[in-house]
């Protein structure tokens, strides 16, 4: 193997690569709160809605975990333009994210739902409890110490295999930049193993960041490794 | 609306069906050739990664880094660097080879934690017992621990394996003629992207549905008693 590794060409480049983490953090982010939106919403009717509403929300669910996150933006990125609905690149990759991320969402939420025991509850309300106090005291730590890590797993995977998705329909975010930069000069290699650092980087400061939110608002002991 | 019905007939025909068939058939083959090689070289990864004393310490931190690693790159991206980095070393490799590698290392990545998972699920005593009965590490592991770990490493290790028939999806990207790459094509030969991207959706539903509803089925049924209990409602009042 005679390959010259050539970083000169990378480093040249660095805005445009930390352009595109920024943009792949946003996305990420938006995608996740709009998703756990969706996923509260959905988790809440799948618990307590009645028969048809619940079986809505679970055809949802397992159509949607169970196709690639791929398709489902292709769908929304090539098939709707014929019905006349046209989004930009970006909208089309959030919407299908946000779809996407709501469905997984809704599993884990859901999970947490059920992780609280109706015991506790009647304890609190024989300690006079109003409905309020009940949800702060015992049904909201309940949910955050049995849901935190696998909220904070999901969000690293939306912010990661999410979001990359989206260099395959032209939205420049980190991957994208990488594709479009190394179109330009066929540093493959060297741009590739760059970013796959930053995402490293990027997934590493997000594990601590998360870890560190739940430790101080919800004494959740969140692994970071 | 009309242009899609009237594209129907024709989009279901005997051809294009076969082509569907097969790249479906190659996209199984892809996942589970990846994930069987992944999930072997994953134990000898957890393995390596257990190997007590001062000495092995680089060694055990390679494989931390290995799995933390590879398991925050996009897949994509370890796609790419999979086929830029074969491709330098030998230009006649086939891009099958080239996705099965990219799907082998990141299953090793995401296996590994599952299986050290399942081993340490075992009680430390029987580890101990096993050492008192002068037992190797490796006869410790494949007649002690492994017998017992199997009920928890199975169950996720299948739902590993499901997710990742989707997540091949991104391997269309470099040019296996998997699912996806079929559905840009036939996209591209002017069918419409509702119905083809419907339809290869429907496909991924086929094979990954009956897979995850299996992996449901061996989690019940392998459950310890413990695992058993059932969740009880909540209702607000």
């Amino acid at each position: 193997m005679n390959y010259n590794f050539q970083f000169g060409v990378v480093w040249d480049n660095y805005p445009a690569l930390l352009e595109g983490a920024w943009l792949t953090f946003q996305l990420g982010c938006i995608a996740f709160g709009g998703g756990a939106i969706i996923g509260l919403i959905c988790a809440a009717l799948k618990t307590y809605g009645p028969w048809p509403i619940r079986l809505l929300v679970d055809s949802y669910v397992v159509f949607i975990t169970n196709t690639p996150a791929l398709i489902q933006i292709y769908f929304l990125y090539f098939g709707l333009p014929e019905v006349g609905v046209r989004w930009s690149n970006e909208a089309c990759l959030l919407i299908g994210l946000t779809l996407n991320a709501g469905a997984y969402l809704t599993l884990i939420l859901r999970a947490g739902f059920l992780s609280v025991r109706i015991t506790e509850i009647e304890a609190g309300q024989t300690l006079g409890m109003s409905l309020l106090q009940q949800v702060r005291y015992i049904i909201v730590p309940h949910i955050a110490k049995s849901i935190y890590p696998a909220l904070a797993n999901f969000f690293i995977v939306v912010l990661v295999m999410g979001t990359s998705v989206g260099a395959l329909i032209g939205v420049d975010e980190l991957t994208g930049q990488a594709i479009n930069l190394s179109s330009v000069n066929y540093r493959w290699l060297e741009y590739f193993t760059v970013v796959a650092g930053m995402y490293v980087v990027l997934t590493f400061v997000a594990s601590i960041g998360l870890a560190l939110l739940g430790r101080w608002a919800f004494r959740v002991k969140a692994r970071i490794f | 609306m009309e242009r899609i019905l009237e594209q129907i007939p024709r989009f279901f025909s005997g051809p294009n069906m076969i082509l569907l068939l097969e790249s479906a058939g190659l996209t199984l083959a892809m996942t589970l050739m990846g994930c069987l090689i992944g999930f072997g070289l994953a134990f000898v990864l957890v393995y390596l990664r257990q190997t007590p004393g001062l000495w092995a310490l680089p060694l055990r931190l390679v494989c931390i880094l290995y799995v933390e690693v590879f398991r925050r790159i996009p897949f994509i991206v370890v796609v790419y660097l999979v086929l830029f980095f074969i491709q330098t070393v030998t230009p006649n490799a086939s891009l099958f080879t080239i996705a099965v590698i990219a799907i082998c290392l990141y299953a090793v990545a995401y296996t590994a934690d599952i299986i050290r998972g399942g081993l340490e699920s075992v009680p430390q005593a029987q580890v101990e017992a096993a050492q008192a009965m002068n037992l190797s590490r490796l006869q410790t592991n494949l007649r002690i621990v492994l017998p017992q770990a199997w009920p928890v490493i199975v169950p996720p290790a299948i739902a590993f394996a499901v997710s990742f028939i989707k997540d091949t999806a991104l391997v269309s990207q470099v040019g296996v003629f998997e699912l996806t790459f079929r559905g840009k094509e036939l996209n591209n030969q002017g069918y419409s992207g509702i119905l083809v991207f419907g339809t290869i959706a429907l496909c991924y539903f086929l094979m990954s549905f009956p897979l995850s509803m299996l992996g449901q089925y061996l989690e019940k049924r392998l459950a310890t008693p413990r695992g058993q209990r059932r969740s009880r409602k909540i209702w607000f009042t």
